[in-house]
């Protein structure tokens, strides 16, 4: 859900966190700290503060991409057709629930064609009902591809059955210019409160994808005002904003009275307001939230706990949490320049152990089987990589490159994002590398990492990369990672920057795309990973884990469906600050 | 003095264009593409451009060059694509002379973010400069009048020591112990007087505006130092001495009179440099002014704030410099005779 290009001074190896996804680990109670992090006794009142170092990108609804973000959204000030509840349990968790619409949707067509009826009594902050001509309109913004810019557009452009040019582009352009009008109110009608969305090809987990993703949200046309709308939120959640949104410094939400006619348990709005603080470095923040003295009590923070404070856990351990993340880290391998055994003998020695500890142990991350995260629905422990040492095997390596006739030392090297962190991983690396025959040479780089990686004449080696599902499904993993037609261009790689160009990979995505039934999409994408694994494409390195403290006053939730970041419909206070 | 005037604004004019210009060719000569890094994840080459086009990317940098000189003399509305405006006149903002450019990853033309950004940056800089200049040149003149006595020592030692220390070490150790965790001071949150009264306006700048007054006052108290020796060695202190002028009067009617006029170069340059941001000191304390809003800026790529920092920056240099010159002759009345 998020760009993690964007914000490349905080991509650091085993640092996504500006990487979106909704598909959380969830923080089951052996995550949490040890007092855990479910503690009761909020009521309803006072002012929480939420802290966050960089300034949130967007509060348009159809603009955002970033999992924290969107959660707050849910939460806070837009509701979805559908959206996620408030379990523990990340299967639960992960499954839709009826919000704006009075259930899940219906399907026609082997998931060709969905249908909501929006639910009566729900208003916007200024009285007026939410109406079916508003999700219509919500959606209909995703094709104004040059103003709603940074969004999940990629899918309801692909999707929604509407002809494209000759450039590949739908030929509706959107409700500003609104050239190919018709051809839109032809795939998206309203019938009274009914809308139906008419796809060009399945898709059976469309109510999933529309909880975890705003593309569909509603929005009202006449306050619609294109990108000067980004910071003017018009809500019909249980907040509004008061006063405005200053990008560098936060504002505060107040209640919503129109707010009403939700049936949903995640939305407690226990605060009577949010002032969200902007700015602040994480470890200004944590420096505060550690020392618990003012409005500290009553503050919680979408930035992770700095390693270099990991030592100062034990004594707020009843304010901690340490829930894993929805992303998973990995190294990718050039496939058109190193050879199967190659690729083989590398991944054979990859020590995930030394990376993990170098990045800061097990606070920090846990080992990864697979490049699908465990919450992904289908996941399996990919047994190619559960059965390649944690610490790596450089002997079995270097035998396998004995073998195939590799002359040693073969030399290559890694690339990824500086960072002092990510030295030291890259360092752990290279040492079994190199004990296995390879000569390994470093080569870190700083903003222009993404842009390099994704150059169709890159001759690099060996890299680094990470990603999160946009919505609990390897369809949202596998397909935008691997899949060449889906990404190689000739002026881009998109994301598959090994260069992997695997036919039969290719077939299983097809295979998985055209399934009108979820079980058959997900077996067909299991059997992509397994031919992933088969012919080397990756070596998945380990789960990152979110590490969050909240001030004593704060009765802290992290749930599934927050993306593991703090939920902002679960949190109270327990005192005034 | 009015030719000398005009000959140093047309230079300095030339000096913003030129400047303007290497700014947008060095932001395109970058290897990173703006429009990828806004873009967001699964983005297509399609999708790509239309971000490139909804930034203002699309045409040559010279012609963007040059629709951001005509927003300098005439304005500009966005969004650029003439069509767009005329189809949605409700996404049209107007940006009026002199315009800066529209900041698409703010949503809000550059004039804008400058003018909220600018009472901060310029209320830290007055409040550092009053102090450092206030206890740099007392403090030097004290120890220029007890040279070589234990007083001067200690003075030009601790003004070494902490010339010696970064802005950043001196603002977090502030922030991190006197503020956070022994309390001793509120953790400083820029107010304005309008929203909370000079009292917490003042309060709020105090910890920020020492950060940056100590590094320069370590500066200054040096320089008053040297310049004020100099000065009392000269041929007219003796005779005013000899006058029997009282040392106070000797001290601030003629010596400092002497020795200002190199501090107020340096004060005014120093100061026009903080008003184009105290970057470090604005990020340690979390102050959105200039400072931040330029590094903002460079990190997220975005040009039109870049550019129109970068102009607003150099024009207070520039300016700062023709005041400089124009107070020599005020302080030093052998530079109005030259």
């Amino acid at each position: 859900m998020a760009s993690f290009k964007k914000r490349i001074i905080a991509v650091t190896a085993g640092s996504l966190l500006l990487s979106g996804a909704l598909a959380a680990c969830g923080s089951s109670d052996d995550n949490k700290g040890d007092g855990g992090g479910k503690s009761s006794g909020a009521s309803k009142g006072g002012t929480l503060f939420f802290k966050v170092e960089d300034p949130i990108d967007h509060w348009d609804p159809q603009r955002t991409y970033v999992g924290t973000d969107i959660s707050k959204q849910s939460r806070l000030v837009y509701r979805e057709l559908v959206t996620f509840g408030d379990s523990d349990d990340p299967v639960e968790s992960a499954k839709p629930i009826a919000d704006l619409a009075t259930d899940t949707g219906t399907s026609e067509e082997g998931g060709k064609v969905w249908k909501f009826t929006v639910r009566d009594g729900v208003k916007w902050q200024d009285g007026k009902p939410v109406t079916c001509e508003d999700v219509k309109y919500g959606a209909s913004r995703n094709f104004a591809t040059d103003v709603i810019t940074g969004g999940p557009s990629f899918y309801v452009l692909s999707y929604l059955d509407i002809p494209a040019d000759a450039d590949g582009t739908p030929k509706y352009k959107g409700p500003y210019t609104k050239v190919g009008q018709d051809l839109y109110d032809k795939a998206v009608t309203c019938e009274g409160n009914t809308i139906t969305y008419r796809f060009n090809k399945p898709w059976p987990d469309f109510p999933l994808a529309i909880a975890a993703l705003h593309m569909m949200s509603p929005y009202r046309a006449d306050k619609d005002q294109g990108d000067k709308s980004n910071y003017q939120i018009f809500s019909n959640g249980p907040y509004m904003l008061e006063g405005t949104w200053d990008k560098a410094s936060g504002g505060t939400l107040v209640r919503n009275p129109e707010y009403g006619n939700d049936e949903t348990d995640s939305r407690k709005a226990l605060p009577d307001k949010i002032t969200f603080q902007i700015g602040d470095k994480q470890e200004t923040t944590y420096d505060a939230l550690f020392a618990d003295s003012g409005t500290a009590k009553c503050t919680v923070s979408d930035n992770r706990i700095p390693p270099s404070m990991f030592s100062q856990i034990p004594g707020a351990q009843d304010r901690y949490q340490n829930p894993e993340s929805p992303y998973v880290d990995y190294l990718w391998f050039n496939t058109k320049k190193l050879d199967l055994p190659v690729r083989q003998a590398l991944a054979t020695a990859t020590n995930r152990e030394g990376w993990i500890n170098a990045g800061g142990g097990d606070r920090a991350y846990i080992p990864a089987y697979s490049v699908v995260n465990p919450t992904v629905a289908g996941y399996k422990e990919n047994p190619v990589y559960k059965d390649i040492p944690l610490a790596g095997d450089p002997e079995a390596a270097k035998k396998i490159l004995s073998d195939a006739g590799v002359k040693m030392p073969y030399k290559l090297d890694l690339r990824y994002p500086q960072s002092d962190t990510a030295d030291k991983q890259a360092a752990a690396l290279k040492a079994t590398w190199d004990k296995a025959g390879f000569a390994v040479s470093l080569s870190p780089e700083g903003d222009v990492y993404y842009s390099n990686i994704q150059k169709p004449d890159h001759n690099y080696d060996v890299g680094w990369a990470g990603w999160g599902a946009d919505w609990p499904s390897p369809m949202t993993v596998l397909p935008p990672l691997f899949d060449s037609r889906a990404n190689i261009t000739s002026g881009s790689l998109g994301q598959d920057y090994g260069k992997y160009v695997g036919k039969d990979f290719n077939a299983k995505i097809s295979e998985a795309q055209n399934s009108t039934d979820l079980d058959a999409q997900i077996s067909a994408l299991q059997a992509a990973d397994d031919i992933l694994a088969k012919d080397m494409v990756y070596m998945p390195l380990e789960i990152s884990k979110f590490n969050w403290l909240a001030g004593s006053n704060v009765d802290f939730h992290v749930t599934p469906a927050s993306n593991s970041f703090p939920d902002l419909g679960l949190i109270g206070l327990k005192g005034s600050c | 003095m009015f030719a000398f005037i005009v000959r140093r604004v047309i230079a300095g004019v030339i000096m913003l264009i030129v400047m303007s210009l290497v700014t947008f060719l060095l932001f395109f000569a970058s290897p990173v593409d703006p429009a990828q890094f806004a873009c967001g994840k699964n983005c297509s080459p399609a999708i790509k451009e239309q971000t490139r086009k909804a930034l203002g990317y699309q045409k040559p940098a010279v012609e963007q060059w040059k629709d951001f000189m005509v927003g300098i003399f005439k304005g500009r509305d966005y969004p650029d694509d003439p069509a767009l405006r005329k189809a949605a006149p409700q996404l049209v903002a107007h940006c009026p002379a002199p315009c800066f450019g529209y900041s698409v990853l703010n949503s809000k033309t550059v004039n804008e973010e400058i003018k909220r950004a600018f009472p901060i940056t310029l209320s830290l800089a007055v409040f550092a400069l009053i102090l450092w200049l206030l206890g740099g040149v007392a403090l030097g003149c004290i120890a220029a009048l007890t040279k070589g006595s234990f007083i001067d020592r200690g003075l030009v030692g601790i003004s070494l020591v902490l010339y010696a220390f970064p802005t950043f070490f001196i603002g977090l150790i502030l922030l991190k112990f006197v503020s956070i965790k022994w309390g001793l001071w509120d953790k400083p949150e820029y107010t304005s007087i309008a929203d909370g009264g000079v009292f917490s306006w003042l309060s709020n700048l105090f910890l920020p505006a020492v950060t940056l007054a100590v590094v320069f006052m370590a500066a200054y108290v040096r320089m008053t130092r040297a310049f004020v020796l100099e000065a009392m060695s000269e041929d007219y202190i003796r005779t005013a001495n000899a006058k029997g002028l009282s040392k106070g009067r000797v001290l601030v009617k003629h010596t400092l009179r002497g020795a200002l006029t190199p501090i107020v170069t340096m004060a005014g340059l120093d100061f026009a440099g903080l008003l184009a941001g105290a970057i470090i000191t604005e990020y340690v304390f979390n102050f959105n002014g200039l400072g931040k809003l330029v590094v903002d800026a460079n990190r997220t790529y975005d040009l039109p704030t870049i550019i129109g920092t970068v102009v607003l920056a150099a024009t207070f240099v520039i300016v700062a410099n023709i005041v400089v010159d124009l107070l020599y002759a005020v302080i030093d009345p052998r530079v109005r005779v030259a």
